[in-house]
């Protein structure tokens, strides 16, 4: 199908490239691109997919989103401080792109999922910020011929690198084990807010090469950044065939299994304090919520919303949930944190489709009643 | 033995108080190694293990040629990178 005229006019730009073109922006649209990781590399990455046009780009991180992260992590607002990354991004790239489809992974990638994960996309790009899952990805991609873009930050230094299958070593072959590397964190070394912007764009910008199969990737080459002297420096490296990875008798094979339903893209719908209140006024509507507070009782003893019942986040992970047609479940917290949490457990356990007070208690009391008493 | 330059990854400049490049003197890269831990005690150690083997989380590159063995010799290269591998994101 080709465009429609709202993406001919998005997408101008790139249609006036001849190394994109109709042809190749369609190729963006029906491209699948997991981001891995939703941090000072995954938010410029990110960003600059959804604006390109990726039609599915998912969005895997377990992470909450601190006021800390706000120096670099650009997909970010203050006012998204204690929420789900993975969410928060899904609603920032959307607003961006509202043409693309973004699916939130809110999970921590394991070797029990990250074949489930990476199966469903056609190029993954990393940038995480453990080691561990530097590997895991690599592994999975190198298992199930996945094109993977890969970077890595520390204080003022970055450092890139494509795999591309059957054309050049991997992750592993670079790098065969870091793990006990001086891998410190940007937490612990700290790191100039602006240097994930460099890398991350060029994540973005392989990706969309190797979607569009154009230009020379960072195949068989690592590209280094150094942003006090502001140069870019290349080193080669081969494929190693005794690669425990992607060599001639690999030792470490990425398995697609199912899913877990805990796991599956789950998106809350958060309701903004001003919105419950409207569906609580309205006589045809309320008898239809069910408001569950998850604090803790003691909490919930101090002031609670009317017709709330308390259930403590601990508690809902051992319920069995469901809903009749047409109902909604809101789950209610302090700020926003554990009802978020809460609304992760309760679709483990069978709810459709899982709602949040967006703020919590303390927005609904600065916006709707400030009698309330929010402990 | 001429001086040459050893370009320090990031993780690594802990030992050369900030230093991105360092001066040392040798013809291979093991002889640059011994003059960057007389200088910077511990260093060594980080990038090459108990066996002269170079740690699986690091690289060397005379210039831009891959070194694989520290007895390798520098030639006429004048730089020494130490690329290392970083996690952060």
């Amino acid at each position: 199908m080709g465009l429609s005229a709202a993406e001919i006019e998005r997408y101008g730009r790139h249609l006036s490239l001849a190394e994109v073109g109709l042809a190749g922006q369609e190729r963006l649209r029906a491209a699948r691109v997991v981001v891995v990781g939703a941090g000072g590399l995954g938010s410029p990455a990110a960003l600059y997919l959804a604006a390109s046009g990726i039609g599915t780009l998912g969005i895997v991180d377990c992470d909450q989103v601190e006021l800390s992260n706000l120096q670099r992590q650009i997909l970010y607002q203050t006012s998204d401080v204690a929420q789900s990354k993975a969410l928060a991004a899904a609603r920032r790239l959307s607003a961006l792109n509202p043409e693309i489809s973004v699916v939130p992974h809110a999970l921590e990638l394991r070797a029990e999922n990250v074949g489930a994960i990476v199966a469903g996309y056609d190029v993954v790009v990393d940038g995480s910020d453990r080691i561990a899952t530097r590997y895991l990805v690599n592994d999975a991609c190198v298992s199930l011929g996945k094109p993977l873009v890969t970077a890595a930050i520390h204080r003022f230094e970055g450092q890139a690198m494509t795999y591309q299958p059957g054309a050049g070593g991997c992750y592993r072959c670079l790098f065969p084990d870091a793990s006990a590397g001086p891998a410190a964190s940007c937490a612990e070394a700290g790191v100039l807010g602006v240097l994930p912007g460099v890398l991350g764009a060029l994540q973005a910008t392989e990706a969309i090469k190797l979607i569009l199969g154009q230009g020379e990737l960072l195949v068989g080459r690592l590209l280094t950044y150094d942003a006090m002297e502001l140069s870019f420096r290349e080193f080669r490296f081969a494929r190693r065939p005794d690669c425990a990875a992607c060599g001639d008798t690999p030792r470490i094979r990425v398995a697609v299994g199912p899913l877990p339903a805990d796991e599956l893209p789950v998106t809350p719908r958060r309701l903004a304090p001003r919105e419950l209140a409207e569906l609580l006024a309205d006589p045809a509507r309320s008898g239809a919520v069910r408001l569950i507070d998850v604090r803790e009782a003691a909490e919930f003893a101090a002031g609670h919303l009317a017709g709330a019942e308390s259930i403590p986040l601990a508690e809902i992970d051992r319920l069995r949930w469901n809903a009749p047609d047409g109902s909604v479940t809101v789950f209610i917290c302090r700020s926003g944190a554990r009802s978020l949490r809460a609304c992760f457990a309760a679709a483990r356990h069978g709810l459709q489709e899982p709602g949040q007070l967006e703020g919590g208690l303390l927005a609904w009391a600065a916006a709707i009643d400030p009698t309330l008493h929010v402990a | 033995m001429i001086d040459r330059t050893v370009r320090v990854a990031s993780p690594l400049r802990s030992y050369t108080q900030g230093a991105a490049s360092v001066t040392a003197q040798g013809d291979s890269v093991a002889e640059l190694l011994d003059g960057l831990e007389r200088r910077f005690p511990g260093m060594r150690f980080r990038m090459i293990d108990e066996q002269d083997g170079i740690r699986p989380h690091i690289r060397l590159y005379a210039g831009t040629r891959e070194i694989r063995a520290i007895l390798e010799p520098m030639g006429a290269e004048t730089t020494l990178h130490i690329i290392c591998a970083l996690s952060g994101g």
